[in-house]
């Protein structure tokens, strides 16, 4: 029999009607757009500018404008690239491992987290295909027919296991997001008044009625897409940490890298979900849908995995001892106490030691201090990054190539520029489609269970 | 039994009687009772999943867990044959004079591959069994099904005792009770 809870907290609060919730989370699409908006959204098209500047003069010129003609080839470009496609993982667990362990709280989160997922892998994405240099032969990467021999891609080689990861990745959850959103769309759909919009909303909604068939296939397909996309999220950042664990460089060549580079995408992504969703809950007055009650359960999650992610540091640091192997030995002492200290310990203080503030309620319930330690969490995981890509290149088997390396401003300029590309897709993202899943959060308003 | 399912569309539908709810639990109650009668549900709309209501109306359990399972062995041939004749058949790659054969490496590409295959596969086959199209006609039945109302619609037939339908829908407070005649909506 269903009943009312009495010992879980509403997941919506406010005492909303269905009505309600449609009116609150579709203003933004039906109204204006408001003042913060516009300001959010044009300073992303500057970040956005000056992506395209860096690019444009990285194309121009040639890839020697990034600091990378070194033994640290892989420099900004791949940490920036792991930062991002490590954001991207946080939608795809929210949506589907989540959906799952049938843990409602994450219908109020998962549309907005989903979108930042494919915005996140864009993002992720601009790096490895313009670090390839002659970036009008990228299609090389893909196993296609050719007039080398036919000489076909290498299936042994991590990097062509990434031009599937990320592709698969991508593709899949553009689907699921795009599957989850058409009721959405119906109801705008059904909203909206100018003729155009109706069209283009009734374009992607498909004709969605809402009938009891559908649902019921619709929630099995949902299921079915969670059931793929959790291997899946865990296999894109397992293949991405071999691009690293199967080569011979001290410092990458550990097998603790798949898990511990998924843990921390996990981590990183919730870090990103907490910062722009601390934000949009106060600028678009969705408190009542994104309760102190999520920013609790998501604090939590930050807390867990940036602890394994943390034990993965020390564990690291164990076995480069016990194997007796010198130059895991040195590669090691040589990130904690060699140039690169700052970036090692801003990357243990980010990720291992500050998060465990969240052992504190107060810390987990208030929104400020959340927005400032999910700042926190990303600046540590793109440190984890630079840390283990940058002190295991520049300190080379041979110390006549040993070098120090520090980002040109080009690649500065892009990383900045890639924000742009994120917070602009994010703001149209906002004005345009529902950031809260209407239809499940319609489903949860009794606190059934 | 072709894979659209022909009872999603309204065209071809004379007579309906269309009740309206904005309550879900007097929308469930009204349902089961209406079934109980032994009355045949066309269709519920609802504007968000309320679970247990396919059962209600008789709907069978989807086959689309089948369907993904067949996309599944349909990706994984496909990609392990693309991989089995790039590498092995056409042009065997050296690499460390390693034997030219199947490997552990090729997994992830085949896990991928059979992933796509399946996520795309299954959503083609829900798309074509729901009816759902880009820029299809939209048959609603009311304004704000998609907003905050459920809609119980009965197919009328020579044989159905409508007055009984419509004490029984009236004893569960509908918002509006209307007659669907050849695409036209009456007030009861």
């Amino acid at each position: 029999m269903i009943h009312d809870s009495i010992i879980r907290d509403r997941l919506v609060t406010g005492d909303k009607t269905a009505a309600d919730v449609t009116r609150d989370i579709a203003r933004p699409i039906l109204n204006k757009p408001s003042t913060s908006w516009k300001i959010g959204f044009s300073l992303s098209i500057v970040f956005l500018g000056i992506f395209v500047a860096s690019l444009f003069y990285t194309l121009w010129t040639g890839i020697g404008v990034w600091n990378i003609n070194k033994s640290v080839m892989w420099g900004w470009d791949i940490t920036n690239f792991v930062f991002w496609v490590g954001i991207g993982h946080a939608g795809t667990l929210i949506s589907a491992v989540l959906l799952l362990f049938r843990q409602k709280w994450r219908m109020s989160i998962n549309r907005s987290a989903e979108a930042m997922t494919i915005f996140a892998v864009v993002c992720a994405a601009m790096f490895p295909v313009f670090h390839m240099g002659r970036v009008w032969v990228g299609y090389w990467a893909l196993p296609l027919p050719n007039g080398f021999g036919s000489l076909w891609v290498n299936f042994n080689s991590p990097l062509l296991w990434d031009v599937f990861a990320i592709s698969t990745y991508f593709s899949v959850s553009l689907l699921f997001w795009y599957i989850g959103l058409i009721p959405d769309i119906a109801t705008i759909r059904d909203k909206v008044k100018g003729k155009t919009e109706k069209a283009i909303y009734g374009f992607f909604s498909m004709g969605w009625t809402g009938s009891t068939r559908t649902w019921a296939r619709y929630e099995l397909v949902s299921l079915i897409l969670a059931g793929l996309s959790t291997p899946l999220v865990l296999s894109v950042h397992t293949i991405v940490s071999t691009d690293f664990a199967t080569s011979v460089i001290p410092g990458w060549h550990t097998t603790i890298f798949p898990p511990y580079f998924v843990a921390g995408a996990i981590f990183s992504g919730f870090g990103m979900v907490a910062t722009l969703l601390v934000v949009a809950r106060k600028v678009m007055n969705y408190e009542n849908y994104i309760t102190i009650g999520h920013l609790d359960a998501m604090t939590k999650i930050i807390m867990v995995t940036g602890s394994i992610v943390g034990i993965a540091y020390l564990t690291e640091f164990f076995i480069a001892w016990y194997s007796g192997v010198e130059y895991e030995q040195y590669a090691f002492t040589n990130r904690a106490f060699g140039p690169y200290w700052w970036a090692y310990w801003s990357m243990m203080s980010c990720n291992l030691i500050a998060p465990q503030v969240f052992w504190f309620r107060w810390a987990r319930t208030t929104p400020w201090f959340i927005f400032i330690m999910s700042i926190v969490v990303n600046v540590g995981m793109w440190f984890e990054r630079f840390v283990i890509i940058v002190t295991s290149l520049h300190r080379d088997y041979l110390p006549s190539s040993w070098v120090m390396y520090a980002g040109s401003l080009t690649e500065i300029g892009l990383f900045l520029g890639t924000f742009g590309i994120f917070f602009t897709c994010f703001f149209l993202f906002a004005k345009f489609l529902p950031v809260i899943n209407m239809a499940e959060v319609k489903s949860i308003l009794r606190n059934r269970e | 039994m072709g894979i659209l399912d022909k009872n999603l569309s309204l065209r071809n539908r004379n007579k309906m009687l269309v009740g309206v709810w904005e309550d879900e639990d007097s929308l469930v109650a009204a349902t089961s009772e209406l079934v109980h009668n032994g009355v045949k549900i066309h269709d519920v709309y609802t504007p968000y999943p309320v679970h247990g209501l396919d059962r209600i109306i008789g709907v069978r359990r989807s086959k689309l867990a089948r369907v993904a399972f067949f996309c599944a062995m349909t990706g994984f041939t496909l990609v392990t044959t693309m991989i089995w004749y790039m590498y092995v058949h056409d042009w065997p790659m050296n690499i460390g004079n390693k034997p030219v054969r199947f490997t552990p490496s090729w997994a992830p590409v085949m896990f991928e591959g059979t992933v796509l295959c399946t996520a795309f596969g299954m959503a083609f086959f829900f798309f074509w069994r729901n009816r759902l199209v880009h820029g299809i006609k939209n048959e609603l039945l009311d304004d704000r099904q998609t907003d905050d109302r459920s809609i119980i619609t009965v197919e009328l037939t020579d044989n159905t005792d409508q007055n009984s339908i419509l004490e029984t829908m009236k004893k569960h407070n509908p918002v509006e009770l209307r007659e669907f005649h050849n695409g036209v909506q009456t007030t009861i």
